[in-house]
């Protein structure tokens, strides 16, 4: 047990936690905002894990979540655009606050592994998780509403 | 100590899973799955099973809420032309 496992611990007990509260429970706005966040919040969690059991073959697994979780998202945006259009979702805060969660892990990694390419792959799944995570929430909150019409 | 993270992960994938037997409308219950996808997939990391976690990733957390959707979808849109022609 070293200060990385502690961490993605309390990452994965706090806030999958939370989020997973927040998706049994609540109106459906909340429930989406909730398992959007939840993949948000595994993902460094995933990646702390692949630091704090030095395999950095673990890397792959954060990626594929960075890719896969806002692929996710968008298929409950789509096919739950009706029932999102009259109770659109608002949760600017915490999706700001899980991005700036998911940039400070992945940079406090690049620290600690140093240059080279094990950096490259980590900034490649910090933009993913990053962008792919503020692109799902605005097409949550109806911001892409003329495209899913067209 | 060192089984924290585990411990963890158990209770996620418990937790998460009594919540999708608990909630009853379809929808709702592809979110709660979405998640259990990827508890159950960050369980199988701590355990050290990273492959088994790759493809639980891949079904658990688009594969199966996008299937769920799709056949609510349908059912929902034959009960109304049901209704329409009755």
């Amino acid at each position: 047990m070293n200060g990385w496992t502690l961490t993605a611990a309390l990452v994965l007990g706090g806030g999958v936690g939370a989020t997973l509260w927040g998706v049994a429970t609540g109106p459906l706005r909340r429930r989406v905002v909730a398992q959007n966040l939840s993949t948000a919040l595994a993902c460094p969690a995933l990646l702390l894990l692949s630091q704090g059991y030095d395999r950095p073959s673990y890397v792959d697994l954060a990626l594929v979540l960075a890719l896969l979780g806002p692929v996710g998202t968008l298929v409950f945006a789509r096919l739950l655009s009706g029932e999102l259009a009259g109770d659109p979702p608002r949760a600017q805060g915490v999706t700001w606050a899980a991005a700036g969660l998911g940039a400070a892990v992945v940079l406090a990694l690049c620290v600690a592994v140093g240059p080279g390419r094990a950096m490259a792959k980590l900034l490649v799944v910090g933009a993913l998780l990053v962008g792919g995570n503020l692109v799902a929430s605005r097409a949550l909150s109806g911001g892409f509403r003329e495209v899913s019409r067209g | 100590m060192a089984d924290a993270v585990i411990v963890v992960a158990l209770l996620l994938v418990a937790g998460s899973a009594t919540a999708a037997v608990a909630v009853r409308d379809p929808v709702r219950q592809a979110l709660v799955l979405a998640v259990l996808g990827v508890a159950l997939a960050v369980l199988f990391t701590v355990l050290q099973a990273p492959d088994v976690a790759l493809s639980q990733l891949a079904v658990g957390s688009v594969l199966t809420p996008l299937l769920l959707l799709l056949t609510v979808r349908k059912v929902k849109r034959r009960g109304q032309r049901k209704g329409r022609e009755q």
